[in-house]
């Protein structure tokens, strides 16, 4: 049978589905522990109090109840600040506020949901009894539902080492002195707050195995919760196995260290015996990080003919009650991307992070570059408007042309590798964008319902480093194993993973393990985050299979008593050139290796475990063309057609990539029509189930149309980008351009996310609105 | 979620017998009362199924008319063909609700007595609530609150999907409580309170709906509504429209404190249906609404609701 060495590109289908689909799959609420006991949390149902007293007599009374614990109990006995959050590298902050909350609260809550007493009982059900009969003590003060009123003059210290809330300034300076231009547009933008809501909630177990600690929870990075944690618990790194079992569903929110991933093993350690924590979809709801949320001023100044020559963009960021290490990385990344794929000469940004009494705001898929493309994309069909050019041709003159690659930007980064006109080109073929004007035109003058036409261009930055594991060893039976330091959270790793070392070594994917997520035994990595798994952990696979498949060239040379130099290697067999005859195979490489006649180092040449270093990031692009209808008596906006082109550089797996576009559309046009987390001006938290936040059902999403161009990067061997943010990226602009567009006759420039019905029917019907939106929504 | 007790009795004698002590409340599909209780907007002390009633359950045509037992779930009332075939405004508000869990557990009546949705209720701030002596609702967010029925104190809107449909065609609600059995019109269910001590229905203490009797159909009828995400969000607007002979009725969902009969836009259809009459009776049905701060959009959705369901009225 020959078998097909070539496996990177085919729409392998995930081995992981069979598993999932019938409920094989075991998350971290369904690891068997026996004798655990279960934790539950009150928690603060203010969003900014002082805890005058706590009355825990009668809980502790209750059966089943096996201890009752406060901030007092816990907090001397940690050795480091809780959150982790440090400095974070590669950017101009300045004043960063790092107060540390804590995992508990100290005599202060600072929003709803806060923890506040830790409840420990032998179900479920005892521990939530005993934990609703816990009385707490508050004393209200004022808080803060947004950066805004916490940044305002008087507002009430959220921190007592924090008056006036400000958490951080970060600035990047105009590269030089921008050249005049005649044509200034400015606009002020209120992005949304958004809830990630992955499917599984948070879940944290811990069991003691001998003088070590095993600990499960929903995370996409292990090895960095084993890290904090064995800091904060004041234990060597080695004492915990972290895993990070089924994950089911993430999306940026499970990157960060959370209170209950402390709180368990520190249960853990006290009683001897596991503990299990389970979020509830409310406090999932409450406490788990949400995402976006950013108010922005964008000025840009053109010439005549539509060249943007300048971009300035000043930010209000709310990082909520406390943030980790990446928060304050969203706005930077948003300032760093504000040019988008356009060759604008110069740019400077700002902003200014303020605590609030709110859920932490971290990153959320696309961090910052959601935020700066729809920036940048917005304020390019303003400006076409006001200068009467198609968004389109304002596209064209600016996009930066292919041959400018590497292309280094106003604001300092090198994009890699780019054909931006050929993406925008691909997507208006496929949508008829011409034929689409000419309906447009057709219907503004017969009458019909309004039709929009939103484009948008988008380029983002991922393949964040410094570095990812990604080991490859041949087993002595032939097969074999990867060990990945990044694992998934529903991407596919094992299928995609399986397929690079597959190629490499010319052996059947079906023959390959994929390890992951378990400290123990992969013993290093970074985490899946930032759409860097293929582009980071996925070269490194690639290049540790390629190291492999050249060692063993030396022991194939052993074994048919020839030179290395003239064993060539096809198909996952050696032999010596000319005679392909007499070839061997990595079982009999393998068998040879472990039998006594191998040379010395036999074993260690079916290994390979260096991790991979990309010299800088990559850079994914796309092109998104939406037509939507709106329905003139409700202002209720219908997507008719929705093109997705994207270029993530080389495709592991088309079925995995389509995979992730579906899901980015989905949150990005949820974003742009829907989802909006609503807090009151207090902090009080008004969207706190699913009956009030607005996730899409399926029958809410156009059918999508999906197109590819393939450029590939040249930072990593593999020649992947990454997929998993890009089309939440591409998404929301070209959906709020297509809705504004068909608003044009009703002289709307601009409206705010989520683009109700009612928001969109007001426009229509409130004359001269011009996107100076109430805070309705 | 507070301790309680639990009893099903098997007769309606007896379920009046236990609802008459303070704290007792009527249980059937539990689709309001559970998420009432589990956040902590209702502590009842004793909970009394209703589902072991046999004589509670069923919907069948009777000598004039067709009859609704008060636990009959709303998914038995979708698949009856009577319902669909005869009384199709009522098949279109169970539809509307979308979501199948809702629809297999919720029953007639717990419909009929569906606690208001109002933030400030659901939050503990009481039906009527007041904040230094001024409507909560009026001076705080209130974009799904009353737009008619409003002048007092109360902003909050009746919920029921099946009201509406039902009130249209004339049906009759049979209570039964301490003092036996009595009968009224469906309308007379509900009543707009004064205060957060006042109830918005106008059943007596320890009285339970034990069924719903509709005449014998020979109206056109549709139900339309709003939302913002069909399938499981409360409608924004609904409006049912049955029109028999000369004479026609509309009826409002989630506009008042009580379902809102619109006698204007009735007036506009009774003369038959037609494209033209079914935007007159929009028009007609949104003249006199009073909109709070935040909800003008709910006046233009009950122009949409009342013209598209006399269209589908007249489309049947």
């Amino acid at each position: 049978m020959a078998i097909r060495t070539q496996t990177i590109g085919d729409p392998v289908r995930r081995r992981e589905d069979p598993r999932l689909v019938t409920g094989q799959a075991l998350y971290t609420a369904d690891i068997p522990l026996s004798g655990a006991l279960h934790l539950a949390l009150v928690r603060s149902p203010y969003p900014h109090a002082d805890v005058v007293g706590i009355e825990a007599d009668d809980a502790a009374a209750m059966p089943g109840v096996r201890g009752v614990f406060t901030g007092a109990d816990i907090l001397p006995t940690l050795k480091a600040p809780f959150p982790v959050a440090s400095s974070p590298s590669g950017g101009a902050f300045e004043g960063l506020q790092l107060p540390g909350s804590g995992p508990i609260a100290d005599r202060r809550v600072r929003m709803v949901g806060d923890p506040v007493v830790a409840v420990v009982a032998e179900t479920p059900q005892q521990a939530a009894d005993a934990a609703a009969a816990v009385w707490v003590d508050y004393r209200d003060r004022p808080g803060a539902g947004d950066c805004r009123a916490a940044l305002a003059d008087g507002a009430e210290a959220i921190y007592d080492a924090v008056p006036g809330n400000r958490a951080f300034r970060w600035d990047l300076p105009a590269n030089r002195e921008p050249d005049p231009a005649p044509v200034v547009v400015a606009q002020d933008f209120r992005i949304q707050r958004l809830i990630p809501m992955a499917m599984e909630p948070r879940t944290v177990a811990a069991r003691p195995d001998g003088d070590r600690i095993t600990l499960w929870t929903s995370t996409q990075s292990a090895h960095r919760v084993r890290s904090s944690v064995a800091k904060i618990l004041g234990v060597a790194r080695e004492r915990i196995r972290c895993v990070a079992p089924e994950v089911g569903g993430g999306f940026g929110a499970k990157a960060n260290l959370y209170p209950e991933e402390v709180l368990v093993p520190w249960l853990t350690l006290r009683f001897g015996a596991p503990v299990r924590w389970a979020a509830t979809r409310t406090e999932d709801f409450q406490t788990t990080s949400h995402g976006r949320n950013l108010f922005a001023r964008l000025e840009v100044r053109a010439d005549e003919s539509g060249r943007v020559r300048h971009a300035d963009l000043a930010m209000q960021f709310d990082c909520g009650a406390w943030f980790s290490r990446p928060g304050p990385t969203t706005p930077s990344l948003t300032g760093t991307m504000i040019v988008g794929p356009y060759d604008i000469a110069t740019a400077a940004a700002r902003a200014e992070g303020a605590f609030t009494t709110t859920a932490p705001n971290e990153p959320y898929r696309g961090s910052g570059r959601p935020e700066a493309t729809y920036l940048i994309e917005r304020m390019l069909d303003i400006l076409a408007g006001r200068l009467g050019l198609d968004p389109v041709e304002i596209r064209r003159r600016n996009l930066i042309p292919g041959h400018r690659f590497p292309y280094r930007t106003a604001t300092g980064l090198t994009y890699d590798s780019g054909e931006y006109e050929r993406a925008l080109d691909l997507a208006l073929e496929a949508g008829d964008y011409a034929g689409l004007r000419v309906e447009q035109a057709r219907r503004r003058a017969g009458g019909g319902k309004p039709l929009g036409i939103g484009v948008a261009c988008y380029v983002e930055i991922c393949g964040f480093g410094p570095w990812e594991a990604g080991g490859v060893t041949v087993e002595p039976d032939g097969s074999v194993t990867v060990r990945s330091g990044t694992s998934p959270h529903g991407q596919g790793h094992e299928t995609a993973w399986a397929q690079i070392a597959g190629e490499q070594l010319g052996v059947d994917p079906a023959r390959v393990s994929v390890l992951h997520g378990d400290t123990d035994e992969c013993p290093r990595g970074i985490g899946t985050f930032g759409s860097r798994s293929a582009p980071v952990g996925g070269a490194a696979v690639f290049t540790n299979a390629e190291t492999v498949r050249e060692q063993a060239k030396r022991l194939a040379a052993s074994l048919l008593e020839a030179a290395p130099e003239d064993i060539r290697f096809a198909e996952g067999r050696f032999f010596v050139a000319g005679s392909r005859a007499r070839a061997v195979g990595w079982t009999e490489l393998a068998a040879y290796a472990a039998s006594e006649e191998s040379p010395d180092d036999a074993g260690d040449a079916l290994t390979s475990d260096t991790d991979f270093r990309p010299p800088s990031e990559t850079f994914p692009f796309g092109a998104h063309l939406c037509a939507v209808e709106i329905e003139p008596e409700t202002g209720e906006p219908r997507i008719l057609r929705y093109i997705s082109v994207d270029d993530c550089g080389r495709v592991i797996n088309p079925l995995l990539a389509e995979g992730q576009v579906h899901g980015g559309l989905a949150q990005g046009i949820s974003q742009a029509l829907f989802e909006n987390a609503a807090y009151d001006a207090d902090g009080t938290f008004l969207t706190g189930s699913l009956l009030e936040y607005a996730i899409p059902r399926a029958d809410m999403l156009p059918a999508y149309e999906l197109r590819r161009t393939v450029t590939p990067t040249p930072i990593n061997p593999l020649g992947a980008k990454g997929i998993g943010e890009a089309a939440t990226i591409g998404s929301t602009p070209a959906v709020v351009n297509a809705v504004v567009d068909a608003l044009r006759p009703w002289g709307v420039e601009h409206l705010d996310t989520p683009l109700t019905p009612e928001k969109i029917w007001r426009a229509m019907n409130e004359s001269q609105a011009q996107g100076e939106e109430s805070e309705s929504d | 979620m507070r301790a309680f007790e639990y009893t099903s009795p098997k007769t309606v004698a007896d379920a009046v017998a236990m609802l008459s002590s303070e704290g007792a409340v009527a249980l059937a599909g539990g689709t309001d009362l559970l998420s009432l209780m589990k956040d902590g907007a209702a502590s009842p002390s004793r909970l009394v199924n209703l589902k072991g009633i046999r004589d509670l359950e069923g919907a069948h045509r009777t000598d004039d008319g067709f009859r609704i037992g008060a636990t009959t779930r709303l998914a038995s009332l979708e698949e009856n063909p009577t319902i669909r075939e005869s009384y199709p405004a009522v098949a279109q508000a169970v539809a509307g609700v979308g979501s199948r869990q809702v629809v297999n557990m919720r029953t007639v009546g717990g419909d009929l007595c569906q606690r208001p949705r109002c933030w400030y209720f659901r939050s503990g701030f009481g039906l009527v609530p007041m904040h230094e002596g001024r409507s909560m609702a009026k001076i705080g967010d209130n974009r799904y609150h009353a737009i008619f029925g409003n002048s007092g104190d109360a902003a909050f809107v009746n919920t029921s999907s099946l009201a509406p449909p039902l009130i249209a065609l004339g049906a009759m609600v049979t209570v039964s409580g301490p003092d036996g059995e009595r009968s009224m019109a469906l309308e007379d269910l509900y009543r707009t309170p004064a205060s957060s001590d006042e109830s918005e229905f106008t059943l007596a203490a320890g009285e339970i709906v034990t069924a719903v009797t509709l005449p014998t159909a020979s109206a056109q009828s549709a139900t339309y509504d709003v939302r913002n995400r069909k399938g499981f969000d409360w409608p924004l607007v609904s409006a049912s429209v049955a029109v028999s002979g000369g004479s026609a009725r509309v009826v409002l969902g989630q506009v008042a404190p009580t379902p809102w009969i619109s006698t204007a836009a009735g007036a506009a259809l009774a003369g038959g249906l037609s494209e033209e009459s079914a935007a007159a009776a929009g028009n007609a049905a949104a003249e006199g609404a009073s909109p709070l701060s935040g909800n003008a959009y709910k006046v233009q959705l009950t122009r949409v609701a009342v013209k598209r369901a006399a269209m589908a009225a007249m489309e049947g």
